[in-house]
């Protein structure tokens, strides 16, 4: 097989890839196009792990999955079909996370290469960590649109998937979300957050009724906001407990949901009149007296592309209510639904209760095809650029084998050829920074956040997994007495979670032990204790204190440091970021080719005089959603 | 939870990530093409393989080849049982199954053959690849389809090295969905409906809630108008002038009774959009070399309707539109009430409409049978056009000066080196009819064989 190859390869490039083993991380867009390159390069032995199953969206550019595959595995489909074409190859598919604790070091240690085809952050984090705990080059990729972006990742040689901070998602207030909202966004959010309040999994932090907690009601306010919570605390309490449930014995009767949610919450929320001192106050609805809104589109259009009057969305609201119901009591006692942006019924859900809502507090009314998109958060993907992106990682994986790990290069694909008439453009690959809280040898990081206010479960939660990757932390205090805080063994420090790290003695200056056995991983985590963080931010992560304090001074900076060919642009990048806005993990997100940006490009002629800066394309210039 | 169901969602859900980038006109225009692919090589078929799949209408393969085994090793689309059968038929076969709605068929047959037996074959596709021909055969094609413009994508795959090269007389383009457009706000030549609406709203007497919920749009005209009063009716030109008129459009904050500003997040919208609105609307030059083009200065029954439109939107902008382009009429998210954003995005609808009826007129008076007109895309409209094959090739109108001086610096890693190898490559093939280095015992005889070639 590969008969032509041996004209290409040299005999012992042919060895090596005849006999190496490789693990490829995702079998989506890029990795049904990995594979294939794969198989016919003439690679062996190759395992595939994915968790997903084949959506209809998929089919646009996963050419080994086809219609009759919708619901299957996606790894398990994909070896199938690329065995087919192909049946001398070797390849072990698994339909499974790769965060999960059966994949630890020593299985990352079979492999002498792992390639990344991943489309979320977390699991990149993850795959990032494990491959520098066992020492095995990665291969990370990423696309989005036309644009694509390949790297090499090798312990103390290159760069890590964390060395550089990638701007953090967006994510907005409780407050904002329950109270004030004021843009699209926030209420699409609380569409997601009221889609599973009543059909899929109830979180706390999801809640979608008024929110008596409000930072706003505090202050010279104080006393009658004081009064109005006592009393309705009582309220709120009683409904709160039953919101799924009295939804479910009313049979999830229209009227009944839309004018608790559409006139009561927002009666109640008028109550609350410091909110309103400098706002505009919201209008309540109520079902048997719909307004006749006009609708802004001249053209009657598709569904998809037209706003929908609020009727429209009454009558959409109350189809969905119904379909929903019955896909709820399918699952039977105790089932859920999860929220899917292919799923119609879920989708349209959205879009009517998250217009109904903007009608109210007076914000812009979006398509459904924008809401997909903001609810989505979806990122447009094709083949082609796939199909690129694949082919790049064979040939960075082929430098590998060959012993040429130094030759490595980060490639981005652009939309446009640049400057010097490039349309994939090669870079050097940056040597690790020394100050990265992940790849170094005692890696450290800082959190600022309130220690009165933070709990145990924030920290676990939202600090120590989403923020900083781990996936099963143990921690402990560095006091002397080596405190635990958290343990991973389940049931050890459940008592802890609702408590406040001041509570522990945590306060500015307290130094945690942060542990993960599995990816092999432990870090310092300072803690720097502030009363008020900008923007009601919970906590913020800082690599090293010093960053803190340059942060500030580089804001000011920023319009002037952007036009610098200079490496420092850490935090530019994160504020540069400001209109993405990230419901949910992105689809097929690239790996942050914002923060090259100001990186060099290699440059091989030497004798050239041009600018050695290129310009790579913000990824979220990619959202070019036609107009027409 | 899989739907099928009203209004093609099945579809619409299957191209759902790449609607997000080219949009329905976009995808009508992929439904509708009809490609043809010269020789089921590896390279082609992965080239059809990424088109297929976003949805073209059909394809048709013309390949005279049979399966041999070193197609079943690079070619994920021929199998190892189809040794033997032809290349055409296994290959529309396996690339039909990736997308039911696209449908494939082939012609068993070589091209230079169907060339001479049925020429006018190729004029009916909407693009043609041709992969690994032979020079000769490539020539013919490109003039058959050059006359009958028919846009030719020539691919050449050789080892780690490979070329394209599109050959079309003229492509024109109306919806070129660039990346980064201004928004086409006006704000420096505002039109009556604009100013009327405007003028009807009043700053200064507007409740705390009315004030802060003002589109940033209306702010900017209001301060517009008290900084040209203070300068001779001029905006502010400079990085310092702008500077000035943002601490002018900060002052307009309301304060409270402590005198400490409030939070208006209007005015700082206003602020922010200073630099990228206050813009002179210009014509961008891909549209300006349009007007100056020959097709559009010389109209005739020939002229296609892109050339018409151009010439429309050209007459536009010497009379109505005052030396500008039709208004585009959409306006960027804002912090505002609903109702005063739809009032302005109608006051910019208005306008477009408007602008786009003068210029239907237009092209009623230049011809009469044309629908509906897209002028507010004006500035987004681009022609593309590329040299003949058959003058590349022609020695006495090739560019062999430049090229020589890309390649006359033997340590230079230009690219063109790789672009005079495979034109050498393809002249050694039509001599030797095999590749150089093919044996391995003539690798070294061949490298003199080939630098021949080298020049043209």
């Amino acid at each position: 097989m590969a008969a032509a190859l041996p004209h290409v390869l040299s005999a012992e490039l042919q060895k090596r890839v005849n006999e190496c083993k490789l693990l490829v991380v995702g079998a989506g867009g890029i990795g049904c196009e990995l594979l294939k390159n794969l198989v016919l390069t003439g690679f062996k032995n190759i395992e595939v792990i994915d968790l997903d199953t084949i959506d209809v969206s998929n089919l646009n550019r996963q050419f080994l999955f086809r219609k009759e595959h919708v619901g299957k595995s996606k790894s398990q489909v994909a070896k199938n079909s690329a065995l087919s074409f192909n049946p001398e190859t070797n390849i072990v598919a698994y339909h499974d996370s790769i965060t999960s604790s059966d994949y630890g070091t020593n299985f990352f240690r079979n492999f002498d290469i792992v390639m990344n085809a991943l489309d979320n952050r977390a699991a990149r984090n993850h795959v990032n960590r494990m491959c520098l705990a066992a020492d095995i080059p990665l291969v990370e990729s990423g696309t989005a649109g036309y644009l694509g972006q390949v790297t090499v990742i090798k312990k103390s040689l290159t760069e890590c998937y964390e060395c550089q901070p990638k701007a953090r998602q967006k994510t907005f207030p409780g407050c904002t979300i329950r109270n004030t909202p004021s843009e699209p966004i926030h209420c699409i959010v609380w569409s997601k957050h009221l889609f599973n309040q009543l059909f899929g999994e109830e979180d706390p932090d999801q809640d979608v009724s008024p929110d008596t907690e409000d930072p706003e009601l505090a202050g010279d306010a104080g006393e009658s906001a004081m009064k109005e919570k006592s009393s309705s605390d009582a309220v709120e309490a009683v409904e709160r407990k039953s919101t799924r449930a009295w939804a479910m014995e009313s049979g999830h009767d229209p009227k009944k949901l839309f004018n608790k949610l559409f006139r009561d919450d927002i009666k109640y929320l008028l109550s609350m009149e410091t909110l309103w001192k400098k706002r505009k106050p919201p209008i309540p609805l109520d079902w048997e007296n719909l307004p006749d809104t006009e609708v802004g589109t001249e053209e009657a259009g598709i569904r998809d592309q037209r706003l929908w009057a609020i009727k429209e969305c009454c009558s959409v609201f109350s189809n969905c209510l119904n379909g929903l119901k019955d896909e709820l009591s399918k699952q039977g006692e105790g089932g859920m639904l999860v929220w899917d942006k292919d799923d119609m019924l879920a989708m349209d859900f959205v879009t009517c209760t998250a217009n109904i809502r903007a009608y109210i507090f007076g914000i812009a009314q979006k398509t459904r095809f924008d809401i997909k998109s903001m609810a989505g958060n979806i990122i447009p993907a094709i083949a082609t650029t796939n199909a690129v992106i694949a082919g790049l990682i064979v040939m960075e994986g082929l430098k590998i084998l060959n012993g040429d790990i130094e030759k490595c290069k980060t490639v981005y694909l652009n939309r446009q050829p640049n400057p010097r008439k490039k349309l994939l453009v090669p870079c050097t690959l940056d040597k690790p920074n020394p100050k990265c809280y992940v790849c170094v040898a005692k890696p450290e990081a800082t959190v600022v956040c309130n220690t009165d206010k933070i709990t145990i479960r924030t920290l676990e939660d939202k600090i120590l997994k989403v923020a900083l990757g781990m996936v099963a932390p143990d921690v402990e205090i560095d006091d002397g007495k080596g405190t635990i805080l958290i343990s991973s063994e389940e049931g050890e420090t459940e008592g802890n979670a609702d408590k406040i790290l001041s509570g522990f003695g945590i306060n500015d200056g307290s130094r945690l032990k942060c542990d993960d056995f599995l990816q092999n991983y432990s870090l310092v985590l300072n803690v720097a204790h502030r009363e008020k963080l900008d923007e009601d931010k919970e906590f913020e992560l800082v690599g090293d204190m010093s960053e803190l304090q340059a942060k500030e001074e580089e804001e000011t900076e920023k319009k002037r440091e952007e036009n610098k060919d200079d490496n420092q642009s850490k935090t530019n990048d994160v504020s540069d970021d400001e209109d993405l806005m990230v419901v949910d993990e992105p689809e097929e997100v690239i790996c942050q080719p914002v923060v090259s940006r100001k990186r060099k490009a290699e440059d091989e002629l030497t004798s050239s005089d041009t600018p050695k800066k290129v310009k790579v394309s913000d990824v979220q210039e990619e959202e070019d959603i036609v107009v027409l | 939870m899989a739907s099928t169901g009203k209004d093609g969602s099945d579809k619409n859900n299957k191209y759902d990530r790449q609607l997000r980038l080219w949009g329905d006109h976009g995808q009508a225009a992929l439904e509708s093409a009809r490609v043809c692919l010269v020789n089921a090589t590896a390279t082609g078929t992965e080239i059809l393989k990424n088109l297929i799949l976003p949805g073209i209408g059909s394809f048709t393969i013309v390949d005279g080849h049979k399966v041999q085994g070193e197609d079943v090793g690079n070619n994920f689309f021929l199998t190892k049982d189809s040794l033997g059968e032809s290349r055409a038929k296994v290959a529309t076969e396996l690339l039909g199954e990736l997308n039911p709605d696209a449908t494939g068929d082939f012609v068993e047959d070589h091209p230079e053959k169907l060339l001479q037996s049925n020429p006018s074959f190729f004029n009916t596709f909407t693009l043609v690849i041709a992969t690994n021909l032979c020079e000769r055969t490539l020539l013919q094609l490109s003039k058959q389809l050059w006359t009958n413009n028919v846009p030719l994508l020539v691919c050449r795959c050789y080892g780690f090295i490979g070329y394209m090269r599109l050959a079309v007389r003229e492509h024109t383009v109306i919806e070129s969905h660039p990346d980064n457009t201004h928004e086409d706000l006006r704000l420096d030549r505002q039109f009556d409906g604009l100013v009327s609406y405007c003028d009807s709203l009043d700053l200064d007497s507007m409740n705390k809630k009315d004030h802060s919920h003002t589109p940033w749009l209306v702010i900017l005209y209001k301060y517009l108008q008290v900084w040209k009063q203070q300068h001779n009716g001029e905006a502010p030109k400079n990085y310092k002038e702008k500077t000035q008129f943002k601490e002018l459009i900060k002052q307009g904050i309301r304060k409270n009774e402590e005198g400490v500003p409030e939070v208006e997040e209007n005015f700082d919208e206003a602020v922010k959009s200073v630099n990228t609105s206050l813009v002179a609307t210009n014509i961008p030059s891909n549209v300006k070399s349009l007007f100056e083009d020959p097709c559009c200065k010389q109209l005739n029954s020939d002229s296609k309707p892109f050339w018409i439109l151009v010439r429309a939107i050209q007459q536009f902008v010497e009379g109505e539109g005052k030396g500008a382009l039709p208004v585009r009429g959409t306006i960027p998210d804002m912090t505002a009430d609903s109702e005063r954003y739809i009032q302005l995005q109608q006051v910019y609808r208005n306008q477009a409409a408007e602008d786009v009826a003068i210029v239907t007129n237009k092209v009623h008076d230049l011809v009469q049978s044309l629908g509906r007109v897209r002028s507010k895309n004006a500035a987004f409209l681009r022609v593309v056009r590329c040299r003949s094959l058959e003058e590349e090739y022609n020695s006495a109108t090739a560019q062999s000066q430049e090229i020589e001086s890309h390649i006359a610096d033997e340590d230079s890693d230009d690219e063109v080196v790789f672009y005079v190898l495979l034109r050498a490559v393809d002249k050694f093939y039509e001599e030797f009819n095999r590749f150089p280095g093919w044996y391995n015992d003539q690798v070294e005889p061949d490298i003199p064989r080939l630098k021949e070639f080298r020049f043209l």
